[in-house]
């Protein structure tokens, strides 16, 4: 049996089969079909059961991340959708939460809705906090709502009421009267998709997801179809943001939960591959062309957050529309190859404006004027002009060091090299400050993890950011170029969900607990079910806490186990804790409240199998293949330095920076005192500071 | 040696990024909805010797006040008898942020015995007592003395806790104690979060190239501003608006501005405004200062972070004693309502000189509090609210539609009003119609009815524009006035924009925003863009006829 893992990126998708006997992995490309980026992955198979001996029957899992909800987001590209609302609030997705996310910019814009005000309508209903049905909504209304909104022609519909998140009758009776009218549309309500307080985070979700739902399920039925096509038998599976892979039937239920799928890949690689070498604590450097992305794993578990904007401006925080679903946490940064770099006041400032892939960085020679972060490495002597994306394309090195020279090196009064260097560590200040909210600033001291960089440009930076923040190692996996598609073939099948019930500990006892969980439990374990009949899953539960009063909560993990006996203490005692591993302070006497419940199920790893075992490149002779200029101002500039063939390397090599490992999809850069090496498993790892 | 480009450009930045730690903290371990939802709170870091060095992106009122609350803390409590884990706190309006509600949490930082600078943070606290619950009521406050209590600077953490002593006495004046309690804890862990961060950037860098590089940030800065402002043409730039009035019965409270150019510096001149008034509403002078300075940054274009250097070249002028310069025990508790109309007078001047900056007045804003005791649980509620409009048109674009104006804070969503106070809320939408027409029109009027579910609470209303609609500028016309309504038993009442009144349970308030000002000649609005108002409800088929002179088909 055979497992094959696609991820489509913006130029290429990328594919991975692996052996699960033996852990055999072989990698290849082809590049992505923007307007229907089914065909590409259809293509790349079909070429391989043509041209190898490989069969479609042979495929025991066809595992996928997509870009295609975030995508659809960002273009504006989604259905033309309808949103049903509580009478009187028609207006709540348009007012948002109304705090500008620069204080200082007064011709601001808010972000545009996904449902425009003409298509919103309000439904003659109201529901207590509780609950509790304050104005019923009657079936001749609902059934009179429903012919208007049918009239409208709409491809989806989103129904969201006030309070819905504590009992979902009327959002169900409106959902009944839509299927009557409009029998197949896809319809989305808030009680399924985002049940939890705050009416705008709660829309803003469900709206997303009615906007993304029909390209979502038009997209994984061809997926599938196709598949089915070409003889392929095995389930398509689908990464969601939480990473966890669900069937295809699920990711149609639940189509904005895909919003994240494609970094959540990659942070499971970053946790696959630190458990290949023993570290089950790893910082995640993602930097590719436009962003950074910065995550954390702790034992070989990644963060999860229960919120995250999409679309924001600039990465700024309160600029983007708010999704209520469970993520992979990941701080993102205007930080990629094509930040550009401008001075001011005297100052360098380095992105959040990037020159993207097109124009990209000066020296693609296609039009770029502004010099971005990849000019600067090329200038640094880090990218080798001739060998940038294995030699597909060539790095015009002049024009990027006369534009340097121009925009940074005159106004401030650096020479070429400086100015280069000066963009270089500017960006990676950058990052260090954002890594050192992911690490310090919540709890996670540095020195006890590694540090997984990938990305075209992550192994870059990573020794430097890795320095600046005490991490005492490097790690750059194989493959990193496919790093999302490995990913997948890591990834647990895991379902979600959480709920709303405000309840405060002190008063609380376990016989009120656990019907909560009793809930929530069987519908994760139904939904895991619909994956994997006749299977248990693990369930994990948490909870969001705050002390009584609070707005804001924490996540706090719950014991396993019988809800009895000493469960409450238990649970208060881990959260004073967890509050002052956060904030630093706790108040172990204040009253302690949970506004949000969850559970999580996973299904039993069946893929996970002998590892990966990548294809070998030439072995034997000196990986060492030359030297060029790099800079490294401890070792007094432009110095001669190493050039490594990661292809050649072996486990016996020990190579002192300052080096350069050159491999098709990045460079890593070595500075002096950190020591390079190849593990049994393939990686490279750079300790850093062992060379002294 | 001046310090490098480099290692300025990440020393300016930690700073920055510091101060937004600091808020992010304070917000997620607040108590109060004004802080944890309508993020009605600032920080700050300063320098040894008590000068700002930056602040987060919070709200201008309590950042443009907090360098004078640092230094007048000072004043009381010098340095040298500041020890490490101490904490200062002031709330008096005149030394602090015009208000008593407002919490100055003054934190000095130290590396071993050395002082090296000072972590800030301000916070609106609910209540502090007085006359009406929120402390911020204008009718009937004559003065200070009703408007609850008043904290002169005192040490009030001492090696990381609070003295018990002074927190008896606070908590003992103040309506909700817990939240009180809950939000100065919060405020501490700011001031901690604060304290770490910078202390390792000082480890990091070191004292002196530290210190080398907050005089180039500060040198810069004013520089900066300078040249931003000497591009503009000199001269002295006059406007005039008014305040409805200070509660009902009462004259309206001119606001009156002139603002002078001159050798890179903007001078920016109150002194033609109103007298002090005998209502919870003067604008104490770092109030006053802070949104000068605000509009001033805005419509100068002044890119640089705000620091000590920028206030350098933007200086305030006032009548002492007047109504924007009053001195104790004046009452100020409903100061905010003047931060909007300090920036609509300030746009209004500055739009002679920078026209494609300018824009059509905003909408206003409801600041209303309700409270009370619920017969049926015993427990004393206050449900601050946040009711926020649209901006005016602008040079190139319609005014924003339900956005905070100037002070930059969030609403508090309607679930977590009717979650924690005894009230139902039956509409939040924008008013139809209610916009000033222009080449670009201004944002709506937004409605909210919020009806009462028990007997005995009072609300206390903090809005305007009920006499003055918010002008339109370059041809646009005025929006539609402001409303407060009181139905009770179905009939309607009309409410004083500043008034205070007793509510009965059913009673529903019914808050009814000013529309924007319009930009420009309405007549030459866009005919595709009046199809999309139609289409989209923001204005009517007669609304566009009466104020557009078009019909559409």
């Amino acid at each position: 049996m055979i497992q094959v893992a696609f991820d489509i990126g913006g130029t290429f998708t990328d594919f991975v089969l692996r052996d699960p006997a033996t852990g055999a992995v072989e990698i290849w490309k082809v590049p992505t079909t923007p307007r229907e980026p089914a065909r590409a992955v259809l293509e790349g198979l079909e070429a391989r059961f043509r041209d190898t001996a490989l069969r479609p029957a042979e495929i025991s899992d066809a595992l996928h991340a997509t870009t295609i909800a975030t995508n659809a987001i960002l273009e504006r590209k989604g259905a033309r959708a309808a949103l049903i609302t509580t009478a009187g609030f028609r207006d709540v997705l348009l007012i948002g939460r109304q705090k500008r996310y620069d204080t200082n910019n007064l011709h601001i814009d808010k972000p545009k809705p996904l449902v425009r005000r003409a298509d919103v309508f309000e439904a003659p209903e109201r529901l207590a906090p509780d609950g509790t049905v304050l104005a019923p909504l009657d079936e001749a209304a609902a059934d009179a709502l429903a012919a208007q909104v049918a009239a409208g022609g709409y491809d989806s519909v989103a129904v969201v009421f006030l309070h819905a998140y504590a009992n979902p009758v009327h959002e169900r009776l409106m959902e009944a009267a839509l299927r009557r009218h409009m029998p197949g549309t896809s319809i989305s309500l808030s009680s399924v998709i985002a049940p939890k307080y705050r009416e705008y985070e709660r829309t803003s979700t469900t709206v997303a997801n009615a906007y993304v739902a029909p390209l979502v399920q038009a997209y994984v039925d061809s997926l599938d179809r196709s598949l089915r096509a070409l003889g392929v038998e095995a389930e398509l599976s689908i990464m969601q943001s939480n990473g966890g892979m669900v069937s295809a039937d699920l990711a149609r239920t639940w189509p904005v939960r895909l919003v994240e799928s494609g970094p959540a890949a990659g942070v499971l690689m970053c946790a696959e591959i630190g458990k290949e070498e023993g570290c089950t604590h790893v910082m995640t450097f993602d930097m590719g062309g436009t962003t950074a992305k910065l995550g954390a794993i702790d034992d070989g578990v990644p963060a999860v957050t229960p919120s995250f904007e999409v679309d924001a401006v600039n990465y700024r925080k309160g600029s983007g529309l708010p999704l209520s679903i469970m993520a992979i946490d990941l701080l993102e940064i205007g930080a990629g190859g094509g930040s550009i770099a401008r001075t001011g006041m005297g100052l360098i400032r380095v992105g959040p404006d990037s020159a993207g892939a097109e124009p990209g960085p000066i020296c693609y020679g296609r039009g770029g004027t502004e010099p971005t972060i990849t000019d600067a490495n090329l200038i640094l002597g880090y990218l080798n002009p001739d060998f940038f994306n294995g030699g597909a394309m060539t790095l015009r090195r002049k024009a990027a060091a006369l534009a340097i020279a121009r925009e940074i090196g005159a106004p401030l009064g650096l020479d070429l090299a400086q100015a280069a260097w000066g963009i270089h560590s500017v960006a990676n200040a950058n990052m260090e400050r954002a890594m050192r909210i992911v690490s310090i600033e919540r709890g996670r001291d540095p020195r006890r993890y590694a540090l997984v960089a990938f990305g075209g440009a992550g192994p870059l930076h990573a020794c430097r950011l890795a320095r600046a923040l005490e991490i005492p190692r490097v790690i750059v996996p194989r493959g990193a170029g496919v790093g999302s598609a490995i990913g997948l073939l890591a990834a647990d099948r895991k379902v979600d969900l959480g709920m709303t019930r405000v309840m405060r500990l002190d008063e609380a006892s376990p016989a009120q607990i656990a019907p909560i969980f009793a809930e929530l439990e069987a519908r994760v374990t139904a939904e895991a079910g619909r994956m994997q009949p006749g299977t248990t899953p693990t369930i994990e539960r948490s909870a969001s806490m705050r002390y009584a009063g609070q707005g804001f909560e924490i996540r706090v993990p719950l014991p396993a186990g019988p809800i009895a006996g000493d469960y409450v203490a238990t649970v208060l005692a881990d959260f004073h804790a967890a509050y002052k591993r956060e904030y630093g302070y706790n108040d172990p006497k204040a009253p302690v409240e949970v506004s949000d419940w969850f559970a999580v199920a996973t299904l039993p790893n069946t893929r996970a199998g002998a590892g990966f075992r990548f294809p070998g490149g030439r072995t034997g002779g000196d990986p060492v293949t030359g030297t060029r200029l790099a800079w490294f101002p401890e070792a007094g500039g432009m110095v001669p330095t190493r050039i490594v063939d990661r292809y050649a390397l072996t486990t016996a090599h020990r190579i002192a920076g300052p080096a350069l490992v050159e491999e098709r999809e990045s460079t890593t850069v070595v500075p002096p005192g950190d020591v390079l090496s190849l593990s049994a498993a393939g990686n490279l790892i750079i300790d850093i500071r062992a060379g002294g | 040696m001046a310090v490098d480009p480099i290692t300025l450009t990440v020393v300016w930045n930690s700073f920055v990024s510091i101060a937004d730690e600091m808020g992010e903290a304070l917000r997620r371990t607040a108590f109060s909805e004004a802080v944890r939802e309508g993020a009605d709170f600032s920080t700050g870091l300063f320098d040894r010797r008590g000068r700002l060095i930056a602040q987060g992106n919070f709200t201008p009122g309590h950042l443009g006040a907090m360098p004078y609350a640092v230094k007048n803390c000072l004043d009381f409590i010098p340095p040298e008898e500041l020890s490490p884990g101490d904490m200062l706190v002031t709330n008096d309006a005149y030394l602090g942020g015009g208000h008593f509600p407002d919490f100055f949490l003054v934190a000095p930082v130290f590396e071993g015995e050395a002082l090296i600078g000072y972590v800030v943070n301000t916070a609106h606290h609910v209540d502090v007592g007085g006359a009406q619950p929120g402390s911020e009521a204008v009718q009937g406050v004559l003065d200070a003395f009703a408007e609850g209590i008043r904290i002169l600077p005192v040490k009030i953490v001492r090696n990381g806790e609070f003295e018990p002593d002074l927190m008896r006495v606070l908590l003992g004046n103040v309506r909700l104690p817990e939240k009180v309690r809950g939000d100065l804890m919060a405020q501490r862990n700011a001031n901690h979060v604060g304290t770490q961060r910078l202390r390792r950037l000082f480890a990091d860098y070191g004292e002196a190239l530290i210190e080398e590089a907050i005089e180039a940030i500060l040198d810069r800065s004013e520089a900066r501003a300078k040249e931003l402002i000497r591009a503009l043409p000199e001269g002295t730039y006059s406007f005039d608006d008014q305040m409805d009035d200070y509660g009902p019965g009462t004259p309206p409270i001119r606001v009156s501005v002139d603002v002078t150019l001159k050798d890179g510096t903007a001078t920016v001149d109150f002194s033609r405004s109103s007298d002090a008034v005998p209502a919870g509403i003067n604008s104490f002078i770092n109030y006053t200062r802070a949104y000068a300075s605000f509009g001033m940054r805005i419509f100068a274009g002044i890119d640089v972070p705000n620091n000590a250097g920028i206030e350098r070249v933007i200086k305030l002028v006032t009548r002492p004693g007047s109504f924007f310069d009053p001195r104790y025990p004046a009452a100020g508790g409903g100061r905010a309502s003047l931060q909007v109309r300090i920036f609509d007078a300030i746009n209004g001047a500055m739009s002679q000189v920078v026209p494609d900056r300018a824009m059509g007045a905003f909408t206003h804003w409801a600041n209303p509090k309700f409270g009370g005791v619920d017969p049926e649980t015993g427990k004393r509620w206050i449900l601050y609210d946040l009711i926020l409009g649209g901006f005016g048109g602008r040079s190139n674009k319609d005014g924003a539609e339900a956005l905070c104006p100037v002070f930059n804070c969030a609403n508090v969503p309607v679930e977590v009003h009717e979650t924690n106070n005894p009230v139902r809320i039956h509409t939040l939408s924008l008013i139809q119609d209610s916009s000033g027409p222009g080449r670009f029109r201004g944002g709506s009027g937004m409605r909210k009815d919020v009806e009462m579910l028990t007997e005995g609470a009072t609300v206390v209303l903090l809005g305007d524009r009920h006499k003055s609609a918010p002008w339109g500028i370059f041809g646009g016309g005025a929006g539609e006035k402001a409303r407060t309504v009181l139905i009770r038993g179905g009939q309607e009442a009309d409410l004083g924009s500043k008034e205070v009144a007793r509510l009965e349970k059913g009673d529903i308030v019914s808050f009814r925003l000013a529309g924007a000002g319009g930009y420009g000649d309405p007549s030459l609005r866009d005919r595709a863009a009046l199809a999309e108002d139609l289409k989209d409800g923001f204005l009517s088929r007669a609304g566009i006829a009466r104020h557009y002179g078009v019909t559409l088909d």
